[in-house]
């Protein structure tokens, strides 16, 4: 187990090289640079000097060197953007307000698609059923930022309960966790329907009822643990997805999260943010996936790390 | 009788003091008498959206500034007045010497930064250069280029302490000497708010982003600094300058203007919207607009930036080094049929670069020059060796993203459209992300692209300097180049109106490009808001004026908030 886990580790730090590279090389082989020529051409000697303070004047394999071995120091340089504070402490700042917004968002599209996912297996063919597929299928084909414009527009401008975006109270949490709820939700109820369904039918739910168990006790006790088995595997990659945050939402409701940084500091060609940000990607799907396979065998006996 | 009299008067006066049909004249925090319909003082705030920023002031860097939201803590020689009218504001009075050369600013004694320092020259001297330091970095370099020295020091050539601007016989007074006679060149003044020697030699460039170390000489004070979030601007209470402001605070909360603007001033958050550039509302947005008698009335179109949108070409490659091909689709085109059933309420058909309305238009006289006709078109095209399209390449349009609104991108697609109906020539719409876009047009490497362009100050020379052939386009007309650099340091006005009207005559004829239509910008602000720039200017349009709610423009400081605002603001 000890020694899967170490080979595991070791794989990540190779892939997180691999990536800081490509991201290095390929952002360096984009037209534009961190200055801006909107109106008109920069003289040369400004260009010259804007690259001589951020050191692109070094040949690219030298720059990368010194990107790594800054960054094993804990240095990642200054955000272009944000000059007076560093990567590290931007992202410090901003990244647990997105973090906040996905635990509130997983926890809830756990708890209600669980739920619903058990109500619409038993009460398979009747009316609630079907009203609860219909939801998930919206939920499933309705990206969420259509989703936040009509809150916006029936909370904020046709009720004006809620703010149309902003951050620091807690009514803030409200339109951008609706919004993003939906797809996880419905994702989970269609799951967890399924996965009950297909238990319900195995010969150990037979032989229960066949003993006379109580049905809620069929369900609960044994049908209810195998059935919530596979949802881990959902659980792993959601977290990734909602920790990094979403420039639609984050943009529309002006939530001053991880996820708009994606977006600006591409356009911004804010190199020291980019490499950052997709060296934070890598490490967090790769320990997520490590996670869920520990996790999954401790819980499933059939699996052996070998 | 007259103790009666006396005693009446008396009453009189108690009753007129206390009854609230007479209220007394209410002063607001920096002692200017609120109007009489103002709202109480704790109304006076005046709330809008911007993007987010890195700093605000010009001389650190113009494109990461909060757009047009800035410069209120600062001071500028000069400001600009609804009417498009240099008004006085850190220079009292300035004047030119006989052979234009030497400007002499006579700066205003009772203006104070915050610190307690006096403004002066030394803090103008400072800024300017600051800014022609290349180590500096500045992404405006290019802009003082008048200046004497300017371009050599931004080349590294000379020290930056050689660059024109020096300091008179005493600490108020301003000398500003030129390389050639530049008479706008107060005009670009309006871009010199200092920034505060003493306080960037202490505290770095920086010193304006938290309120502990900002220093104001401007009529605000910055209150707060919410990173992401929001800005606050307080009224400053010891500000010596002219345009002591109504409103007690301005608050710039940050959010994608595109993306939340109108949403948030539907929901009653923001009291202004559309002042800038990136806040163009859409075809449906205006839909919105037309349907509501109330927003409607609250819609006001004006000049904007004075902003042509045209299709450039590169001019010294094929095919369209070929001036033939450039008429070709100069005829091709028909422009009043994009702005009428595209552009709508949003623009005029241009038929020259500058916009009515700008000094030196002249839309008349070049309105006939290319007029829609599909048979001469074709008829250049088949000259120019291309017949019926045969043998021309297709095209790549590029179409600069932050530009690229679904309703210049349908532009776009209606040109695309015509120019294969009419030459059966194809056109491929590629919306090229910024960046890429402007490197590739300024290494005039760009072969056919829609694009804009908005002025930095109302005179012919900033519009018409941008196509001379060191400029950004792949276009060269050596009469053209001539004239532009002639007129430009000509102080006759006349001769040197004619000069310009000429070189834009040559640009037109010679389809340096195609202009298709100038940018009318609407503008929401709420009937609480008030204000005289907010009334209609001398020709009688109702609108925003540029530079709009920034500070070197006056009308941020005409701005309060009357009593209606309580029937909206809870």
């Amino acid at each position: 187990m000890l020694g899967y886990i170490l080979r595991r580790v070791l794989g990540l730090i190779i892939v997180i090289l691999l990536a800081s590279m490509i991201a290095f090389f390929l952002m360096h082989a984009v037209p534009g640079g961190p200055f801006d020529e909107l109106k008109m051409p920069l003289p040369e000697a400004v260009k010259k000097e804007i690259l001589k303070k951020y050191g692109f004047d070094k040949p690219i394999w030298e720059q990368y060197l010194n990107y790594i071995w800054n960054a094993l120091h804990g240095d990642f340089g200054v955000p272009f953007q944000s000059p007076t504070e560093t990567v590290l402490s931007l992202i410090a700042r901003v990244w647990p307000v997105t973090l906040q917004i996905g635990a509130v968002t997983i926890f809830l599209s756990f708890s209600i698609g669980i739920l619903l996912g058990i109500i619409s297996a038993l009460k398979q063919n009747t009316w609630l059923d079907y009203l609860i597929t219909t939801i998930a299928t919206l939920g499933t084909t309705v990206p969420n930022f259509v989703i936040a414009i009509w809150l916006i527009l029936f909370f904020s401008i046709t009720l004006r309960w809620l703010p149309t975006g902003g951050w620091g109270e807690p009514r803030h949490f409200i339109l951008p966790v609706m919004s993003y709820l939906l797809a996880p939700t419905a994702v989970i109820t269609r799951f967890v329907k399924v996965n009950f369904l297909e238990e319900l039918r195995k010969d150990y739910v037979r032989t229960a009822r066949a003993k006379g168990l109580p049905e809620k006790t069929v369900i609960f006790r044994h049908v209810f643990k195998n059935a919530l088995v596979p949802i881990i595997t959902m659980l792993g990659p959601m977290i990734p997805d909602l920790a990094t945050g979403s420039i639609f939402i984050e943009v529309t409701f002006r939530v001053p999260g991880l996820g708009k940084f994606f977006y600006t500091s591409a356009l911004n060609r804010d190199y020291p943010m980019i490499v950052a940000m997709i060296l934070l990607i890598a490490v967090l799907w790769g320990i997520t996936y490590l996670i869920t396979d520990i996790i999954y065998a401790y819980i499933d006996p059939r699996i052996v790390f070998t | 009788m007259f103790k009666k009299l006396v005693v009446l008067f008396t009453m009189f006066m108690i009753f007129a003091t206390l009854s609230p049909a007479f209220p007394a004249a209410v002063k607001n925090s920096a002692g200017r008498t609120l109007p009489p319909d103002a709202a109480p003082l704790e109304y006076q705030v005046l709330r809008i959206m911007s993007q987010s920023a890195t700093t605000l002031d010009w001389f650190i860097s113009v494109y990461k500034r909060t757009n047009d939201a800035n410069n209120y803590f600062g001071e500028p020689l000069v400001r600009l007045n609804k009417n498009f009218e240099l008004v006085p504001a850190a220079a009292k009075s300035w004047r030119v010497s006989k052979d234009g050369l030497t400007w002499t600013f006579i700066l205003d004694k009772n203006i104070y930064w915050t610190d307690g320092t006096p403004l002066t020259a030394e803090d103008f001297i400072f800024s300017f250069q600051l800014a022609a330091d290349p180590k500096h970095g500045w992404d405006f370099a290019w802009f003082y280029s008048p200046i004497k020295n300017w371009d050599k020091a931004v080349r590294g050539e000379v020290s930056p302490s050689e660059i024109g601007i020096k300091q008179g016989n005493d600490p108020y007074t301003l000398i500003i000497t030129t390389e050639y006679p530049a008479p706008y060149l107060p005009m670009m003044m309006l871009y010199s708010t200092p920034l505060s020697k003493k306080a960037y030699q202490k505290y770095g460039p920086y010193y304006n982003n938290d309120p502990k170390t900002s220093v104001s000489c401007g009529p605000y004070v910055l209150e707060e600094w919410t990173k992401d979030k929001q800005i606050v601007f307080r009224i400053n209470k010891n500000y010596g300058g002219r345009v002591k402001p109504y409103l007690e605070k301005i608050i710039v909360t940050f959010g994608d203007p595109g993306a939340s603007a109108f949403k948030s001033y539907l929901a009653g958050e923001i009291d202004i919207c559309g002042y800038s550039n990136s806040q163009i509302f859409t075809p449906a947005d205006l839909e919105v607009i037309e349907k509501d008698p109330e927003l409607s009335k609250q819609f006001h179109q004006g000049f904007g930036d004075f902003r042509t949108f045209y299709l450039g070409f590169d001019c010294y490659n094929p095919p369209f080094n070929n001036p033939k091909v450039r008429q070709a689709f100069a005829y091709a085109i028909d422009k009043e049929s994009i702005v009428n059933t595209i552009i709508r309420k949003q623009g005029i058909t241009a038929y020259g670069f500058l916009m009515p309305g700008f000094p030196g238009a002249n839309p008349d006289g070049l309105k006939n020059i290319y007029t829609y006709n599909p048979d001469t078109a074709k008829k250049l095209l088949a000259e120019a060796g291309y017949p019926n399209g045969k043998g021309f390449p297709s095209l790549d349009m590029w179409v600069r993203s932050d530009l690229a609104s679904p309703t210049v991108v349908a532009v776009a697609n209606a040109v695309g459209a015509m120019l294969k109906k009419n030459l059966g020539i194809d056109v491929k719409i590629t919306v090229k992300e910024t960046k890429t876009f402007m490197d590739t047009l300024n290494a005039h490497k760009l072969q056919f692209y829609l694009v804009s362009y908005g002025m930095d100050y109302l005179d012919q020379s900033n519009m018409l300097g941008i196509w001379a052939s060191t400029g950004r386009h792949a276009w060269k007309n050596d009469r053209f180049d001539k004239l532009v650099e002639e007129a430009s340091s000509l102080i006759d006005k006349k001769k040197r109106d004619e000069m310009f009207k000429e070189a834009e005559k040559i640009l037109v004829e010679d389809v340096g490009g195609i202009f298709l239509w100038h940018q009318t910008p609407g503008v929401l602000w709420k009937p609480y808001v008030k204000g005289r720039d907010l009334e209609p200017d001398k020709y009688g349009i109702t609108a925003l004026h540029w530079p709009g709610i920034e500070g070197v423009g006056t009308t941020v400081f005409s701005i309060y908030i009357s009593k209606d605002v309580l029937k909206y603001r809870k």
